[in-house]
């Protein structure tokens, strides 16, 4: 039988996003795989260079789709670092709190995401509606469900409201009741554990080479986490663990995602719990923030996303616009190197849970 | 800086001579070195223990006339990192490849050749990446007004006067 070449995307059940890859297979395995970014490229770099600072905050969320917030904090924090702002810390404490919330929905739509190439679409109802409750909490805490441009350099933008936290909290409970169902619905599932395990393997030396971060590289046993490593904003006060495993297979990526759940309930009870009164933001745009110039410097900053290393490169010549701005999608070595290189050899079937279980982001990748 | 940091900067520099030091923080360090260095000193830097590469970009410096090549190295055991940069002219800007090194790299050049237009020696793939049929300099340049591109790509069409009255009436900003 002769090679045939098989288009896989840009619209495909397991994909974020339009990204496409060129398959080329024989029989049911493929030989050869070609990435093919570029379907959601709005040029975002360049239109941040146009537009002032503060300008930046309403566009920069649109990044990356299912997480916006981690763009909103990389860009404050940079900011922060070469202007050499001090931030309130209840602020700080307000953003673990947006942070983790987002990382929970994250995972419950990455739930979704796996209903699509397995064919479990009760996945897909579940997570989706789990999500929205999480959505609920940032319409109440934000105005928006999902760009929130709450996160602004200096802080945060406006006040909680007074009753915010006992949502959160009930959330968090029915989240937490809710996380045995999907044990038994997904992980549990002997048709998910047959389909999924030893399915779409990465080794640890291959995953530190190619410089995958985040869930990808902890399913092979390295417990490499910026909130550990790196802590930023509070995350040295607060107790959690960093789930791993060794199989470094999809089923290992799903069951990490689980249990990340599990912690990110920790982390946002513990932070209801020490958060402190205070001022939420720092004034330091001498009234106009649209004329707001930044000093001259360079900075990179970079936070756990639910994919991986997510990070922002800042440089500043001292203008009202920001002089370059480079994104570092966390999903960059995974997607586009990752599909090159370990895609051959698997079945047809298995690429999507390739780029789904390896959290492959059209947009990051494309910005 | 952390000591760790400042002993390893004391050993590129004594391999390697002098080069400029910028700290940005505790744990965040910007070196500038001369571009036939720049491959020993991440050869060097990977060996200890800075084998993450976070980030491989670059920047467009028009009126010094030169490119600024950055590369992020991340050190996962104590979460420092090293920004080392270089600078390369802006005509026919060329490079060495860092693929043998990192071999994701390789999608970082060929993002930065399709962006900038620097060459990299020894990456053999260098199709477009992102841009599908690009027609005009590299984007990410300073000199590229996209707002010129846009405009001159896609002119705004002529419509027949009739056809704007009617369109008015239509809405109902005019009475017909």
């Amino acid at each position: 039988m002769g090679e045939v070449k098989l288009f896989f995307g840009p619209n495909h059940p397991g994909m974020h996003g339009n990204f496409s890859v060129h398959l080329y297979v024989e029989g049911d395995t493929v030989v050869k795989a070609k990435p093919l970014p570029g379907f959601l490229h709005r040029g975002f770099e360049k239109l941040m260079e146009r537009r002032t600072w503060f300008q930046n905050v309403a566009l920069i969320p649109r990044i990356c789709v299912p997480e916006p917030d981690i763009n909103e904090v990389c860009y404050s924090m940079a900011i922060e670092k070469i202007a050499k702002i001090d931030v309130p810390e209840r602020a700080q404490w307000i953003r673990m709190i947006v942070l983790e919330l987002a990382r929970i929905a994250n995972h419950l739509w990455s739930f979704a995401g796996i209903g699509g190439p397995l064919g479990l679409y009760t996945g897909p109802f579940w997570g989706v509606a789990d999500r929205d409750r999480i959505l609920d909490i940032f319409e109440q805490l934000t105005g928006a469900r999902i760009y929130h441009m709450y996160i602004i350099p200096g802080g945060v933008r406006k006040e909680m409201p007074s009753k915010i936290q006992d949502m959160i909290s009930q959330t968090l409970d029915y989240i937490e009741s809710r996380l045995p169902d999907y044990e038994n619905l997904i992980l549990r599932n002997r048709i998910v554990q047959t389909r999924l395990k030893g399915i779409a393997l990465l080794d640890r030396e291959s995953a530190l080479t190619m410089g995958v971060t985040g869930i990808g590289l902890r399913a092979t046993g390295v417990p490499y986490d910026l909130r550990k490593v790196d802590p930023y904003l509070y995350y040295n006060y607060v107790d959690f663990e960093v789930p791993t495993a060794t199989e470094g297979d999809a089923y290992s990526r799903i069951k990490l995602k689980y249990l990340e759940i599990k912690q990110s309930i920790r982390i946002i009870r513990q932070v209801l719990e020490k958060m402190p009164e205070g001022p939420i933001n720092t004034k330091f745009s001498d009234g106009n923030a649209l004329r707001y110039r930044v000093p001259k410097g360079y900075a990179y900053v970079h936070v756990e996303a639910t994919r991986g290393e997510y990070g922002y490169f800042v440089v500043s010549n001292g203008e009202d616009k920001p002089y370059r701005v480079t994104v570092r999608g966390a999903s960059y070595p995974q997607g586009l190197y990752g599909i090159e290189k370990y895609l051959p050899g698997t079945r047809i079937e298995d690429v999507p849970i390739w780029l789904d279980t390896m959290g492959v982001c059209a947009p990051e990748i494309d910005r | 800086m952390m000591n760790s940091m400042n002993d390893l900067l004391e050993e590129l520099k004594k391999l390697f001579g002098n080069f400029e030091v910028q700290e940005i923080d505790e744990r965040e360090v910007k070196i500038d070195v001369e571009s036939d260095k720049v491959v020993g000193i991440l050869t060097t830097l990977k060996s200890k223990g800075y084998s993450h590469l976070s980030l491989l970009t670059c920047v467009d410096w028009i009126n010094e006339n030169k490119f600024e090549l950055i590369y992020i190295l991340y050190s996962w055991q104590n979460g420092c990192k090293f920004i080392v940069a270089t600078w390369i002219e802006r005509k026919n800007p060329k490079f060495v490849t860092v693929m043998n090194l990192w071999p994701v790299a390789r999608f970082y050049e060929r993002e930065i050749h399709e962006f900038f237009g620097v060459e990299f020696e020894g990456n053999d793939d260098m199709k477009p990446l992102i841009l599908e049929l690009w027609d005009d300099i590299p984007p990410l340049r300073k000199d590229f007004d996209p707002l010129e591109y846009s405009k001159k790509k896609f002119p705004g069409r002529q419509y027949d006067k009739d056809v704007i009255q009617e369109a008015l009436i239509f809405r109902g900003d005019k009475n017909g």
